[in-house]
């Protein structure tokens, strides 16, 4: 037995490269050789699923890409599994783009070029990209305010008042659900302070802002929330397609665990100093 | 494929290697990356800022196509001329001025501003949505016979009551005008359990959030370690293992006392 | 004194009254003013900002190479950096497009040298309607104006008509194959990424280190951490509810051992809770995700939406209610750090 608490007491002092070392390949393995996890939806993720699910036929949804390609592995995939969510209902669904970060414009056209893939659609009778306007809530508050003069112009310059969908939009109050992909400042905080309250709002946010808009979720605020990279795979599974934060799954489990293993080595050796200390 | 793309691929590879690096110790490839970063993005920000905000808000308001201004300049961003834009652009200036040390103070006039208007923005939309808000929806059913006394997920009444005992308890935590002891200080404690689970669980998204950001890196590194792009993450390692070695034997490192 | 101390005081208590009572006022302009206009200038002074910070940060890495302080060379590194970035930002478009408004009758030349040039793969059906009026456009731009001169000429050699549209500024820094956007593809976004990516590693190290489950609410906070991460991932649904519960009897044990001096009692309690979940798997036939409140998926989702909800339900409205207190003492002067004061 001694020797065993020997050994864990030596462990529990290991150089920290070896650990670094150790993590690395806990996700990298996973990654070079992917291994299918089953994915179980959440009663969060499910919740944001069953609110695009219950919008009636032919909404005007606003899905505004409030993050770039750093946290693109995160977001993207709901964003993407947002439209085909309601692009498959086959409801006639029209899908409005909006951009509160620079960034954001490169992941819509981005995410717009993969689903034209998937979908036939017609540009301004399925979909507008209205692009990014600078002024992060101010640009939320114009908007609700007066959309048309915040939107002169969609990213291609066409003017709004050309575009067959753009007819009878004039502020947020006109769409009928809102989906921010959200990676930080401005994005899900800024919506429900400065956004629409008659209007549904759901969020897809990184994994390090969930806590901070969590408690939204239960008051209603926001219909569901989906959590970080394992929120967008339960999404992914859940509208049926999946994509790049399912097969990330495994990495990050095998990270997961690797990390609560140190931890618990980490507290056994505490236990085991601390009992021979007060022996002593 | 583009000589740029592959380029940039090297260039992408190398500093991510170069920063990752690090975690063997502090080394020159690192230093040359982390200076690479402070250097760009400084000059990123400031670019992007000034495209964005700058040129089309605030000139587009001072020299707009048919503004009194148009000869001298023109920034057609579809916007009305506006002489009261002129005032954020002498706090501008009045922040550039300040880099100088006799000129220091014309920051504050800026800087005031920005308080004010965050300070009036943020009060109200604080106080309607993370005060009342919030309150109103801790106001949960427990007397409701339509509601199941307990359920792992979704509505309880054995939940709503963990919900308001735990906040009510946990805001009571923070109430230090008055010593926590006796039953006061019972109520506290049980806040701070509540704080407790709630920063062990934002702990356990923060890790969450940070491996998926690692595996964002590592799927970037493994597609830069194909034959598309001439196996660029590979040699990068190889470089960098080889003269990190090298370097490390030249430089032990100062044992941790 | 009174430009360093009582204009600045002034300013931020009539903005600050202004726009916070803006809220309850029904007057278009102000409403217009304050929706519209104070947040404009605030991210505009805000951009200011950003250019002072520039500059400082210029100001100090040119003195450290200026009186060659250790790391001097790193120095040198960061203003070249800056200086690139701000070059290619500031005075060079970065992006010219070709636009072909005709083509000859035999358009395969043209499409082979503008798949060579571009890496694009066109074919013929692309340039069928191609006329002045709906010129193409090479979606793949050139970095700079004399390149895509040079290609307009190679194209005018075959007998094609085309130009050059340069990018409008502004919209050069977020032209897709621009060199801005270049820039930010493959060094501003690994760059930035990676750093943040590194924590997942020191997050791991210190976890090790020093998560010590030092007392009850250090445990607490510990075991809300361990429930979330691996209830959260697909493996904690891998892992069955009974092994769970087995772990929570032998963790139950061991509290009792430092409460508890009697081992029969301890002894006897591990024994019986053993039997207890043993008896009751076989009786239900091991389900998987049965007891529900011990299926870490499931325990993991009532710990993230009751009492971690609690918790961050209190630290938000405490958080706003400092805001609202904070924001009224700025506004009525009773707060000066922004200028120094204490």
């Amino acid at each position: 037995m001694e020797k065993l608490e020997n050994i864990i007491l030596k462990l529990g002092s290991i150089d920290r490269r070896i650990i670094f070392l150790i993590i690395g390949l806990a996700v990298l393995i996973p990654l070079l050789r992917p291994v299918d996890l089953p994915i179980r939806p959440g009663p969060s993720s499910q919740q944001v699923y069953d609110a695009i699910d219950s919008i009636p036929d032919n909404s005007k949804v606003l899905i505004s890409f409030d993050y770039g390609p750093s946290t693109r592995p995160e977001i993207h995939p709901m964003t993407l599994g947002v439209m085909r969510q309601l692009l498959d209902q086959n409801r006639g669904h029209k899908i409005y783009v909006t951009c509160l970060w620079p960034d954001g414009l490169y992941m819509a056209k981005d995410a717009l070029k993969t689903i034209n893939k998937e979908y036939t659609l017609e540009k301004y009778e399925d979909y507008v990209l209205l692009g990014f306007r600078p002024g992060y809530e101010a640009v939320i508050k114009g908007l609700e305010n007066n959309l048309r003069a915040v939107y002169t112009v969609d990213a291609d310059l066409t003017s709004i008042d050309d575009i067959p969908m753009m007819e009878g939009i004039n502020s947020l109050e006109d769409f009928d659900f809102i989906f921010s992909g959200s990676a930080g400042y401005p994005g899900s905080l800024e919506w429900v302070l400065y956004g629409p309250t008659t209007v549904p709002l759901s969020s897809g946010t990184t994994s390090i802002q969930v806590n901070e808009v969590l408690p939204y979720v239960q008051s209603g605020q926001l219909k569901g929330i989906l959590a970080g990279m394992p929120g967008a795979a339960e999404y992914e599974a859940l509208v049926g397609k999946k994509g790049i934060a399912t097969s990330g799954m495994a990495a990050q489990s095998y990270g997961h665990i690797v990390i609560i293993l140190f931890i618990i080595l980490g507290n056994l050796a505490y236990f085991i100093k601390e009992r021979r200390e007060r022996k002593y | 494929m583009l000589f740029s793309s592959l380029f940039g691929a090297w260039i992408a590879a190398f500093l991510t290697l170069g920063i990752f690096s690090y975690l063997f110790r502090d080394n020159p490839f690192y230093r040359i990356a982390e200076h690479v970063f402070v250097g760009v993005s400084a000059a990123y920000w400031a670019a992007t800022f000034y495209w964005t905000q700058i040129y089309p808000n605030l000139f587009g308001r001072l020299f707009p196509i048919d503004g009194p201004f148009n000869n001298f300049w023109v920034v057609d961003k579809g916007h009305e001329f506006s002489i009261i834009y002129i005032l954020p652009l002498i706090l501008g200036i009045m922040m550039l001025l300040s880099v100088s040390k006799q000129f220091n103070w014309m920051a504050r006039w800026g800087i005031a501003y920005t308080v004010g208007i965050a300070a009036g923005l943020k009060a109200f939309g604080y106080l309607k949505s993370n005060v009342i808000e919030q309150v109103a929806s801790s106001a949960l059913p427990i007397f409701d016979g339509n509601t199941p006394w307990f359920a792992i997920s979704g509505n309880s009444i054995f939940n709503n009551l963990v919900i308001i005992i735990g906040t009510v308890s946990a805001l009571l935590y923070f109430y230090f005008s008055k010593e926590q002891k006796g039953a006061f200080g019972k109520v506290t404690r049980l806040g701070i359990y509540f704080l407790m689970i709630s920063f062990g669980a934002s702990f356990g998204f923060a890790v969450m959030g940070r491996i998926s950001l690692l595996i964002g890196r590592f799927n970037d590194l493994i597609n830069f370690s194909t034959a598309d792009y001439n196996y660029a993450t590979i040699w990068i390692i190889i470089f960098i293992v080889i003269v990190l070695g090298f370097w490390s034997f030249k430089n032990p490192e100062k044992s941790e006392v | 004194m009174f430009l360093r101390r009582t204009i600045p005081i002034f300013i931020v208590g009539f903005f600050g009254a202004f726009t916070l009572f803006g809220w309850f006022i029904e007057n278009e302009s102000i409403k217009a003013f304050i929706n519209d206009d104070a947040t404009q200038w605030y991210d505009i002074i805000a951009s200011f900002a950003i250019f002072l910070g520039a500059l400082n940060l210029l100001k100090l890495q040119s003195l450290k190479v200026l009186k060659r302080q250790s790391g001097w060379q790193y120095s040198l590194i960061a203003i070249l950096s800056f200086l690139y970035v701000f070059v290619i930002g500031f005075f060079m478009r970065g992006a010219f497009f070709v636009e072909i408004s005709s083509i000859p009758s035999n358009p395969d030349p043209m499409i082979n040298l503008v798949n060579e040039t571009t890496a694009l793969e066109l074919n013929s059906s692309y340039f069928v309607d191609v006329n002045n009026e709906n010129p193409f456009r090479i979606e793949v731009p050139f970095y700079t104006d004399s390149s895509a001169d040079d290609f307009v000429a190679q194209l005018a050699s075959l007998g094609v008509n085309s130009a050059v549209v340069p990018t409008p500024w502004g919209a050069h820094i977020q032209t897709s194959g621009g060199l801005f956007k270049w820039m930010f593809d493959n060094i501003f976004t690994p760059l930035s990424a990676t750093m943040f990516a590194l924590l997942a590693f020191f997050v791991a190290s210190a976890s090790y280190r020093a998560f010590k489950a030092r007392n009850f609410e250090a445990t607490l906070l510990l075991l809300a951490g361990i429930i979330i991460m691996i209830g959260r991932v697909p493996v904690g649904s891998l892992i069955s509810s009974w092994f769970v519960m087995y772990l929570t009897v032998l963790g139950v044990g061991v509290v009792l051992s430092g409460l508890v001096r009697d081992r029969r009692i301890i002894f006897g309690w591990v024994l019986f809770g053993l039997l207890f979940v043993t008896i009751l798997g076989m009786q239900m036939g091991w389900p998987i995700d049965k007891p529900t409140m011990f299926f870490l998926p499931a325990l993991q989702e009532w710990i993230y939406m009751v009492p971690n909800v609690a918790g961050a339900r209190a630290i938000m409205i405490g958080i706003g209610l400092g805001i609202i207190i904070t924001s009224l003492r700025y506004i009525f002067g009773l707060e000066k750090s922004y200028i120094g004061d204490q």
